[in-house]
């Protein structure tokens, strides 16, 4: 194991932690109590205005998405971190999440944007709607990140360095 | 089970960090729950429902902050997932009946939020490849998941409450070495950990662990700051490239927002175009009318009866349910003048009759607030020209706060709603 700092085991829930006062039992149960009428409303207005026959779709979608991002989502992240820090173990921790972060911050837009240039090459209902190159912005939206990511790493790399050139103080 | 739960351990997964994202996440929901409560009942008000009509920008301003707020949503939602993916891989799977039912508000929960933020993002976008309505299920999920959020809040209240504000730092001795950077972070070099007592370490599974175990951790306070930076950014770059849709000044940050400022003819982006609402004859015919109607009194104008009578010119933005907005110049005759002229009470809700053949906005209703409001204009010509067929010939209706839907285009008829 080489993870496991002390910040991760900062507490599970413990439900039976003893300083539970009963003003907390009371604000939890109002929340919950709230938080049922919510669910049972919005389950009342989902029968109520969409048609029966719909129904299964949305079940699908919520599904879906759950499926998405537990089964293909997570694991591609936790794969990147690992690949990312594998292939720059010799360079600081500082370089490594600037990397990590550019690509976090592509996908997300890509994520976002990507939907739109579907929706764009299937053609809008007028001229006026996704009227932007968005594939074009989205290329350059990625060469940006990485020219940021790669000046932000050599600055992070020489300061390491000069940092470590220097005759240390704390470290024995 | 446990395996994979520590594999996942990072620096980030603690229940500080799920805190301090899980509240900025409720505050986008909440944001997104109040703007889009307000736009339903514009559009589908109560009986007793009164709005305000200033300031003019006021949907302008609540649209625009719900769609930014839920472009915000998929930073917060992925960060607030990936802060507590562990938790899935708890063990045993189910402890109690509770925390079966608990687990599974937390799948109705992150299923709905991202389906929610999904079918909004492709609303604006105008595409719909789901197979169900938009508005009628982006309206029931948001009960559905604030109902979560708040079932969720009680059930994680106490732990919440104990990571609200950040425990004291601990004094240098107390810290981790690591944390404090007084040790450098060390790789564990693959030979060291491969005997690390792992259960499995031959066959395929064994060595993805053993690859996985034997990766450099990142220096704790690196892996958190970074983290929280890159969600920062994250938020800043999908809200600061697209909010220049309706907010002026971000307009040359337009990079990604689905409309663009200007664009559109007479300068001012379409919604409906007149082929789609198929009134292109209609509004063009040369005997077009506009009849007022309050009671059994009917009055009908010509268009050049309409600008002959005292005109207005006023800068009021049409601001679309899907975000966008786009401030105009428009002149026409008040409202309040022509319904006045077939004797309306000041307490009289009008109905807008438009010459669309169908399409859920083809008739409207309006309260008597904005009817009065002498901002409320039909509306004759937009940024200096004749009105563009597009944007509503003859005549159309602009009024201060509401959303576009509701600014009818090729009005035909204006009635008093129970006179």
């Amino acid at each position: 194991m080489t993870t496991t700092t002390p910040a991760t085991s900062g507490g599970e829930p413990t439900a039976s932690t003893p300083a539970v006062s009963q003003r907390m039992r009371i604000v939890r149960g109002v929340f919950i109590a709230l938080g049922l009428l919510g669910l049972a409303w919005g389950g009342f207005v989902l029968f109520d205005t969409v048609a029966l026959g719909r129904l299964p779709g949305v079940v699908l979608w919520i599904g879906g998405a759950i499926v998405l991002h537990d089964a293909v989502l997570s694991p591609v992240v936790f794969g990147l971190g690992v690949l990312t820090r594998r292939a720059g173990h010799r360079l600081a921790g500082t370089v490594i999440v600037t990397v990590q972060a550019a690509i976090v911050l592509g996908s997300l837009m890509t994520l976002l944007v990507l939907p739109e240039i579907v929706a764009q090459r299937l053609g809008p209902k007028n001229p006026t709607v996704l009227p932007l190159d968005y594939a074009a912005n989205l290329g350059l939206f990625w060469l940006v990140l990485l020219l940021l990511s790669l000046a932000v790493s050599v600055w992070f790399y020489a300061r390491t360095r000069r940092a470590n050139q220097r005759p240390s103080r704390r470290q024995s | 089970m446990f395996e994979a739960r520590a594999q996942l351990a990072s620096p980030v997964r603690n229940p500080r960090m799920a805190t301090v994202v899980g509240r900025l996440l409720a505050l986008a929901f909440l944001i997104c729950f109040g703007t889009g409560l307000y736009s339903h009942f514009l559009q589908e008000p109560l009986p007793w429902m009164r709005f305000p009509t200033r300031p003019a920008g006021l949907y302008q301003f609540t649209q625009g902050t719900h769609i930014l707020a839920g472009i915000a949503c998929f930073p917060l939602l992925f960060a607030k997932l990936y802060v507590v993916f562990p938790q899935l891989f708890q063990y045993p799977p189910v402890k109690s009946f509770a925390n079966f039912l608990e687990r599974a508000s937390i799948a109705l929960f992150v299923g709905a939020s991202l389906v929610e933020i999904t079918i909004g993002l492709l609303n604006t976008y105008q595409w719909y490849p789901f197979p169900f309505p938009f508005r009628q299920v982006h309206f029931a999920l948001s009960f559905v998941i604030i109902g979560s959020l708040l079932v969720h809040i009680g059930v994680k209240l106490p732990l919440i409450a104990r990571h609200w504000r950040a425990a004291p730092a601990p004094a240098p001795e107390e810290r981790h070495p690591v944390d404090t950077r007084s040790v450098p972070v060390i790789a564990a070099t693959p030979t060291e950990t491969s005997s690390d007592g792992l259960p499995r370490t031959g066959g395929i599974t064994g060595r993805v662990l053993s690859y996985i175990d034997a990766t450099p951790a990142l220096p704790a306070r690196t892996s958190r700051r970074g983290f929280l930076a890159t969600v920062a950014l994250g938020v800043t770059a999908v809200v600061g490239l697209t909010a220049g849709q309706t907010v002026a000044p971000l307009d040359g940050l337009n990079v990604f927002g689905p409309r663009k400022k200007g664009v559109g003819q007479q300068g001012v982006p379409v919604n409906r175009t007149s082929a789609q609402a198929k009134v292109g004859t209609a509004a063009l015919a040369t005997d077009w009318v506009l009849t007022v109607a309050h009671g059994s009194t009917e009055r009908s104008f010509s268009r050049a009866e309409l600008a002959a009578l005292p005109q207005t010119a006023v800068d009021l933005p049409i601001a679309c349910v899907e975000g966008w907005s786009q401030m105009a110049s428009w002149r026409g005759v008040r409202l309040r003048d022509l319904v006045d002229q077939v004797g309306a009470s000041p307490e009289s809700d009008f109905r807008m009759i438009s010459l669309e053949q169908r399409g859920g906005f083809k008739q409207t209703e309006m309260g008597r607030e904005y009817v009065r409001d002498p901002l409320t204009l039909v509306a004759l010509e937009l940024n200096g020209e004749i009105l563009d067929l597009e944007h509503g010939y003859p005549a159309r209706l602009i009024a201060p706060g509401r959303p576009g839907v509701l600014q009818t285009k090729w009005l035909s008829r204006i009635e008093a709603i129970d006179a």
